[in-house]
């Protein structure tokens, strides 16, 4: 159930009122059987409407002094999914505020029960069909609520505003992106896909998840600049750091030394360049940001190259001099063991 | 010197993209994040954030640790290579690499952040195994005490926080430690037959140093 059943008796009818309008996004889940209707009695419904206004303000407000909202999905490595993770936070958070008498009358509980991480990734999925329309704003995040057949007050939930909604859609690309990275490399193990160059492999890999950025390139300029507000740049950092971490775990990375950051820090580097060419380019299917992206994969290839050859004539310097003295010390005799 | 001087050289930086060193990765299992592929796997797949950074960090300071331990070797055989004591120094170096060797491993299939301070221990380790072998045997072994009588304190201070938080979910973890504690404390025995007790100062330098090491990196 959401959060906002959490209230005492006194407000249980106010409460009661709401889930006719929740009832559309139930139905949406799929979700049958939840046994509301009946439990209403039928004097309420004068009191009701008179309270309907009053819970909305109120679940508003409720809402954004009690939860925490969480910036949505971080990184999960290991654990099972999304959404055990959010629901694990989701309990935590719940602990505190136990579930309401409503739940109690109507007997529902378990499957049907919704975190309110949960809810808030709905929400925002839903909002981004209104980004064309509205920009990366708390607008949009009203529409795609009242898509859900919720109120476009629930707004007062995202504490963050428009930066919820860009860090969850950021949050929606890697995990798309680590998907796919993680199917290749299944098809590859099981002998159905050649494995490709390291080269090749980064570019595909930056090829495919800045094209997830097409469908929202004419306002992306607004959701960059979100990014870069002073709160928001750790989230932002974190997830841009996860998602170079995945492409070179899945490109095969193994370093444990200071390659490790010289890499990612390298990627960070093109993805973000790359990002900024893709979003001025004109060019039909953006040809010239993804011969961009070509080219300063090449450099970086060929800078390493370059690096190793200069390391490699280092040391062979560095053999012939020691060789050279060597030899002096035994022409001068100076080479006896004492 | 010949040795010496190559280690000085082995910065790693120009080994940043070749493709060739990517590739030597290892078997098929270690791949994506998906638990069921492992054949083998020390660390249990991690129930939330907080534990995988607490076993990321425990995991980074003691790569940072053997990495720090096997430089110090480096700098102790760079000098008394040569000596009486080569041998045995090369014994107890060949065994600190077995363990850096098994960390690696450990680190590229748990997807650990190696610690951003590498490049200073490798310089640091280097310089104090040197500095004190320029003192002599007693000086080499007087080193050698110190720093595995603080790696094994901080294994044992490991051990106790895993035996602590959940000891059957951690029984492949632990043993490892375990195993490499007894190693450690095998060196440090063996420092202490071979005259360590002499050179007092030495041994205060050497632990302060790894303690440094070690709270640096759990953060770093």
């Amino acid at each position: 159930m959401l959060c906002m059943y959490r209230n005492a008796s006194p407000l249980w009818l106010d409460m009661a009122a709401l889930i006719r309008g929740l009832r559309a996004g139930r139905a949406l889940r799929g979700l049958g059987g939840v046994a509301v209707q009946g439990t209403l009695s039928p004097q309420c419904s004068n009191v009701r409407r008179g309270f309907h206004r009053a819970a909305l303000l109120r679940l508003a407000s409720d809402s954004k002094s009690d939860t925490s909202v969480p910036p949505p999905s971080y990184r999960e490595v290991h654990t099972a999914g999304e959404s055990s993770s959010s629901s694990a936070q989701g309990e935590s958070s719940e602990d505190a505020q136990p579930n309401t008498s409503f739940q109690d009358q109507s007997g529902e509980h378990g499957e049907d029960y919704e975190t309110e991480e949960q809810l808030q990734a709905r929400i925002l999925t839903a909002a981004l069909e209104f980004v064309s329309q509205h920009g990366w704003t708390v607008e949009a995040i009203a529409a795609g609520a009242e898509t859900l057949g919720l109120s476009s007050a629930s707004t007062g939930m995202f504490n963050n505003g428009a930066g919820d909604l860009v860090l969850h859609f950021v949050a929606q690309c890697n995990a798309q992106l680590a998907e796919t990275l993680a199917e290749q490399n299944n098809q590859v193990q099981l002998g159905q896909a050649e494995s490709k160059k390291t080269g090749e492999f980064l570019k595909d890999a930056v090829e495919t998840r800045l094209r997830m950025l097409v469908p929202y390139i004419d306002t992306w300029p607004q959701a960059m600049s979100i990014l870069l507000l002073p709160h928001n740049i750790p989230d932002s950092l974190k997830h841009l750091s996860t998602m170079v971490d995945d492409i070179w775990y899945y490109a095969g990375d193994r370093s444990t030394d200071v390659n490790w950051y010289t890499r990612r820090a390298a990627l960070t580097g093109i993805y973000n360049t790359t990002e900024l060419v893709m979003v001025q380019d004109s060019s039909p299917d953006f040809e010239e940001t993804w011969a961009f992206l070509d080219n300063r994969i090449k450099d970086v290839v060929n800078m390493a190259n370059t690096a190793k050859q200069v390391q490699a004539t280092g040391e062979a310097v560095v053999q012939g001099l020691m060789g050279a003295a060597i030899t002096l010390k035994n022409l001068t005799g100076m080479n006896q063991r004492r | 010197m010949q040795r010496a001087a190559k280690c000085a050289l082995r910065l790693d930086i120009s080994r940043a993209f070749c493709p060739s060193n990517v590739r030597n990765c290892r078997a098929v299992n270690r791949v994506n994040g998906s638990v069921s592929c492992r054949r083998y796997s020390v660390l249990p797949p991690p129930r939330d954030e907080e534990e995988k950074a607490m076993l990321d960090s425990m995991l980074r300071v003691d790569h940072a640790g053997e990495y720090g331990a096997n430089r110090i070797y480096a700098g102790q055989m760079a000098v008394l290579g040569r000596t009486q004591t080569g041998p045995l120094i090369q014994h107890m170096w060949d065994q600190e690499k077995m363990h850096l060797e098994r960390f690696n491993e450990i680190l590229g299939e748990h997807r650990v952040r190696p610690t951003l301070l590498l490049p200073l221990w490798n310089i640091a380790g280097f310089a104090l195994g040197a500095c004190t072998a320029l003192l002599g045997k007693e000086g080499a072994m007087a080193c050698t005490v110190a720093v595995e009588e603080s790696i094994s304190e901080h294994y044992n201070s490991q051990i106790r926080t895993l035996m602590e938080a959940d000891p059957e979910r951690y029984t492949e973890l632990l043993q490892l430690i375990k195993e490499f504690r007894d190693d450690e404390i095998e060196h440090h025995d063996t420092g202490l037959e071979h005259d360590a007790e002499s050179v007092s100062l030495i041994c205060w330098f050497a632990s302060y140093e790894m303690y440094v090491l070690v709270f640096c990196c759990c953060c770093v």
